[in-house]
């Protein structure tokens, strides 16, 4: 009889998988609604980035978390990628989908690519924006307070048309990827019953619309109004 | 003439106690020394599934072998309709007796009294047994087992699990074949052919087998030797039975001495989609629960191409309705499909060919609503349609009978043992319980009950006398008969001539069917024997085989089989022409009443015709076994 | 109607594979995939050349035996069907069809087009059964089960065993089928003394046979020739992690 060893069987590298996944995708809500205050002033923003570096400790805490969360799902990612490879050494010479009741698309198959270019997309991220390239960040004063100026960190960054559409490309990725992502985690957790699945389905589109247009706009945004210009407009958003 | 050999060894006592009796009274073998047993079970079936894993539960060290793959893959697996059961929870009036009533007369008064009795005793447990097993059998909504009526019962016995009854039950059996596999009591051996039985002074001590991916010819020997390897329908070529089906393991058991009984005992279903062309490889089978709501008919006049929707209900001809108007559309089976036969001998047939009939559902949709039909059929419908691209909701279906079922087959006392000491033989491949015609839903019934109730007794019984001595595959008996394994192979290798394999089984398939099919008659017979030798022996001198044999190679494979259906064949047509009666599935259109139904002839016939090879070149003799009917009489079976 | 045909040909496990091109003509629109290629094997045999080797049996789409993979499909373009319920009239005349065996690491080839499947006898030998031994049952109707449980197990029950699920799959992945059995016996109340032994034991198994992970992309419910839900994947894992 084989030994159970949960984590390491295809259903418990999954979970963690969908686990990870999902305790990523909350982190996304959060960082999305952080960056909306982009929209509403300068100010918010700074304010808003000025709380959480005050948080001092506890952000090393939640950042650790964050990374292991990360590193997770990176290497349940990998491994999975190599299985499926050892599984399957001999590809078929005419790959095809049958339709029908079958949820492969772009999105599915490419998990691991569009995951790999987010790898690849988030030391860059924090690169630019947490460290503004190794360079300080300007201050702007608030509340009579001295604070970092990331709110013109991240316009001097978006007025480059390169970093903006980057970005903005590399949000449609994310799209892809969560529209997958989102589904497939409740599925491998072993949430879907009939009567959900097609609901919790278009749930996963919706998501995925909505957070990654929420990510996708905020680069052209700023390429194309700049700062503060259309700032009241945008807030609505 | 009559037999020492052929005594049926029934136990002494009233019909009902028999096999209380027997179980009662027969010898055991000890938990320490069953494990010391080695048993061989050929086939994974219902019944060899069955008995392999029972045998395995038990601790006898069992050798299992299937042609297939996967033991998943018998052919029971096939089976649509259901499994009967004599449970009368319908409360429909349904008994053993009744049961036994039904199965002796259904099969014409050709079988063993004491042996359908078992049978219809132990339906009862197989159900308890499947259900048990987790088998998802069709519900009430009060959660109790659901039943329907079925082919020629005026009682809903029938137990189902929508249109795959056989494949329920056969993965039940195969899971607990498995389960005895991975307690290492079971030795599975798939892709294996059983090519010859091995005898060692006189008792059955092994089989020789053709390993079917690698060519190899394995030995393995044995203190008892269980063949359950189905019937031989595909001996027609086109039958409603899977394309590997074959007599072979059976027929090698028949030339080393065991009696073949009742080979012209052969089922044609009648619901079946016609033949469409001369490449089809098989003919489908729907379900005969079709005919609980489904009517047969065929046009009133002769040519009448109209589509079947403009055929006003006045011009319509509802043959069985009005032939059999107390069973109707539910007559036995052999009845059905002789009746459909005429009626297209007749030129009143439909379809392109003129050879099918229609099945219309049309009342029982407006009747139930499409959704209830759906419900029952769904799968058969969609089946239908993929194969014929008509809709069966809207237009009516065309069926024409097709070869399904043998009755015939290696003849076995009440032990289920052959005429050889040691060979047992199980289900379809067997002869015993069902006569000269089988009810439907009581093929999966007799297997289950061979396998999990019947054999587990009567080989213990068997080993317990015997005690058979140590015998190994380096025998003589066993290098000789790998020797002649081999010879065969090389022999069909070595004619390198101008005709496939499928050609001469396609021929001979025409000639058994025309002649040895739904009707036979003297001449037809006689002249089929000669027709058959000469294709037989154009065979062995002309046939194309290919391939080598140290390699996976389907057309050796075929080939043997092939070879033998001559031999099986020949044997059929010499059956039909003795029995000069006509009884179930056997019609000899020189013996029918006024009306066209069978005319039995109890005063000469009124036995088991088994016949034991003389060797290559001689022919065969026959032997009787006398049927004594003492509780179901003797009448004319009568369905109207 | 005339087709060239693009087959996979492979001596044994270990050697190397090719393609093969064939042409067959006179083929009637009701002949099964099956009956073509029996009908190119005739010809090759006639010719004297090696014929395809391919697996079937019943050829009515119920005992799993034929598998093969047609252009990129398994089972070939329609849905709910298997090979040899495939006919050749969903093909347009004259075109070319590519031929595959099923491709897994835990089905290799045997010959040509036939694989050996027998990693999922293995996977049923842990587990896919209810242990009771024979004659030791109660009465059918002793325990009663919902009409809802029954068709739901049968859903579920109404696995061959093809293959196709693996074959399709991108990743190679048997968790349609090692979940329909769980599923089966953990809808029904004969399962539930063995359901978490079940779960840990037929998934461990399937994992060393060297399947691949689900990745939900639900190409195995398109391809399954009896449309099972990959609903019994959800519920195996939920069964799994009940068990662990």
């Amino acid at each position: 009889m084989s030994q159970i060893k949960p984590l390491k069987s295809t259903i418990g590298k999954k979970v963690i998988m969908a686990v990870s996944g999902i305790l990523l995708m909350l982190f996304l809500i959060a960082h999305l609604a952080g960056n909306l205050t982009l929209f509403v002033s300068a100010d918010t923003f700074n304010a808003y980035a000025h709380k959480l570096e005050s948080l001092g400790p506890l952000l090393y805490v939640a950042e650790a978390g964050l990374l292991a969360v990360f590193l997770f799902h990176i290497i349940a990612a990998f491994q999975t990628y190599a299985e499926k490879r050892r599984a399957r050494p001999d590809a078929y010479a005419v790959s095809a989908s049958k339709k029908g009741p079958s949820k492969m698309t772009v999105a599915s198959k490419s998990m691991i690519y569009t995951g790999i270019i987010l790898l690849l997309f988030i030391p860059a991220h924090i690169w630019m924006f947490k460290f503004n390239a190794g360079t300080p960040h300007p201050t702007t004063e608030l509340d009579g307070q001295e604070v970092k100026d990331i709110y013109t960190t991240v316009v001097n960054a978006f007025a480059n048309p390169a970093v903006a559409f980057g970005y903005a490309g590399v949000m449609f990725l994310l799209g892809l990827h969560l529209r997958h992502g989102f589904w497939s985690a409740l599925q491998s957790l072993g949430a879907m019953c009939p009567k959900w699945s097609p609901l919790i389905y278009a749930a996963g589109l919706l998501f995925a619309l909505a957070l990654a247009g929420g990510f996708f706009i905020l680069p052209l945004y700023f390429y194309f109004c700049g700062a503060g210009s259309c700032a009241v407009s945008g807030g609505a958003l | 003439m009559s037999s020492e050999k052929l005594h049926a060894n029934i136990p002494p006592g009233p019909i009902a106690d028999k096999w209380s009796g027997f179980k009662a009274n027969c010898k055991l073998v000890s938990p320490a020394n069953k494990r010391k047993h080695t048993v061989i079970v050929v086939g994974t079936g219902l019944a060899g599934g069955a008995a392999a894993a029972s045998l395995g539960e038990l601790g006898y060290n069992v050798l299992n072998f299937c042609i297939q793959d996967s033991p998943r893959r018998a052919h029971s697996v096939a089976a649509q309709g259901g499994i009967n059961a004599a449970k009368n929870y319908q409360n429909d009036g349904d008994s053993i007796h009744r049961l036994f009533y039904d199965t002796v007369k259904g099969g014409d008064f050709r079988a063993r009294e004491a042996n359908v009795h078992r049978l219809a005793e132990l339906s009862v447990n197989i159900i308890d047994q499947c259900v048990a097993q987790g088998v998802p059998f069709a519900r009430e909504y009060g959660g109790t087992l659901a039943n329907r009526s079925f082919g020629g019962a005026q009682v809903s016995r029938t137990f189902y699990a929508r249109g795959q009854t056989g494949q329920q039950l056969l993965l039940g059996a195969y899971g607990q074949l498995m389960r005895q596999v991975d307690a290492g009591r079971v030795k599975l051996f798939a892709r294996r052919e059983m090519l010859d039985l091995v005898l060692v002074d006189g008792v059955a001590r092994g089989i020789i087998c053709r390993n079917l991916v690698t060519g190899e010819i394995e030995s393995y020997a044995a203190d008892a030797v269980i063949v359950a390897t189905g019937g031989y329908s595909t001996v027609f070529f086109l039958s409603t039975n899977a394309v590997n089906c074959n007599a072979t393991a059976a027929w090698r058991c028949y030339k080393r001495g065991a009696y073949f009984a009742n080979p012209c005992f052969t089922q044609i279903h009648p619901t079946c989609l016609p033949q469409m062309g001369e490449t089809q490889s098989k003919l489908t089978l729907m379900s005969e629960s079709l005919r609980n709501d489904g009517r047969v008919w065929v046009p009133k006049t002769k040519g009448d191409k109209r589509a079947p929707n403009e055929i006003p209900e006045a011009e319509r001809d509802y043959f069985l309705e009005r032939r059999y108007p107390a069973f109707g559309n539910l007559v036995p089976r052999d009845i059905a499909s002789r009746a459909a036969k005429a009626i297209c001998d007749e030129g009143r047939g439909v379809g392109s060919t003129g050879y099918s009939v229609y099945l219309d559902f049309a009342d029982a949709i407006k009747r139930l609503g499409q959704p209830v039909i759906k419900e029952r059929y769904g799968n058969l419908f969609a089946m239908y349609e993929e194969i014929s691209a008509d809709d069966p909701y809207h237009t009516p279906m065309r069926i024409y009978p097709a070869p399904h079922y043998t009755m015939g087959g290696l003849w076995v006392d009440y032990n289920l043992m052959s005429t050889i000491p040691g060979l047992h033989v199980l289900g379809e491949a067997n002869f015993s319980d069902h006569g000269a015609n089988r009810l439907g839903a009581s093929a999966l019934m007799q297997g289950l009950a061979d396998g999990y109730f019947v054999i587990p007794y009567t080989i213990g019984d068997y080993l317990a006398n015997q005690k058979p001595a140590k015998v190994g595959t380096d025998h003589e008996a066993f290098r000789s008969a790998v020797a002649g394994v081999k010879e065969q192979t090389n022999r069909l290798l070595a004619v390198k001539g101008e005709k496939t394999v499928r050609d001469y089984h396609w021929e001979l398939g025409r000639i058994l069917w025309d002649n040895v099919g739904m009707g036979r008659n003297a001449k037809g017979l006689t002249q089929s024997i000669s027709d058959i030798q000469a294709l037989r022996e154009d065979f062995w001198k002309n046939v194309k085989v290919g391939g080598s044999g140290e390699d996976f190679n389907k057309s050796l494979e075929f080939a043997g089989r092939v070879a033998d259906f001559f031999e099986l064949g020949e044997l059929m047509a010499r059956d039909a022409l003795v029995r000069n009666e006509s009884c179930g599935g056997h019609f000899r259109e020189e013996f029918q009443t006024p009306e066209g139904e069978a005319l039995r002839d109890d005063e000469n016939f009124c036995h088991v015709a088994a016949w034991e090879y003389q060797g290559e070149g001689k022919e065969p003799m026959r032997h009787q076994e006398a049927l004594t009917f003492e509780h179901v009489h003797l009448a004319q079976r009568s369905y109207k | 109607m005339k087709f060239n045909l693009k087959i996979w040909r492979q001596e044994g496990p270990t050697l190397p594979g090719r393609f093969a091109d064939y042409t067959v003509d006179n083929i009637i629109p009701e002949m099964s995939f099956l009956e073509m290629l029996d009908a190119l094997n005739e010809d090759l045999i006639k010719k004297g050349e090696e014929p395809v080797a391919f697996d079937s049996d019943c050829r009515e789409g119920i005992c799993g035996t034929c598998g093969l993979v047609i252009d990129g499909l398994a089972h070939g373009p329609k849905l709910a069907c298997t090979t040899c319920e495939v006919r050749m009239r969903v093909f347009e005349d004259g075109c070319t069809i590519t031929v595959e065996p099923f491709r897994a690491k835990a089905f290799p080839v045997i010959k040509d087009l036939v694989v050996d499947r027998t990693a999922f006898d293995r996977i049923i030998a842990k587990g896919g059964y209810v242990s009771e031994n024979t004659g030791s049952a109660p009465d059918g109707n002793a325990i009663p089960v919902s009409k809802d449980i029954a068709e739901a197990a049968m859903d579920s029950a109404a696995c061959i065993g093809c293959g196709a699920c693996v074959a399709a799959c991108p990743n190679a992945s048997a968790s349609l089928f090692v979940s329909a059995k769980i599923s089966q016996f953990a809808l029904l109340p004969q399962g539930h003394a063995e359901r978490k032994s079940r779960a840990t034991n037929m998934v461990g198994q399937m994992d060393d046979e060297g399947f691949g992970h689900c990745s939900n992309h639900a190409e195995c419910e398109a391809a399954c020739p009896k449309g099972i839900s990959i609903e019994n994947i959800a519920r195996m894992r939920r069964e799994y992690l009940k068990a662990i």
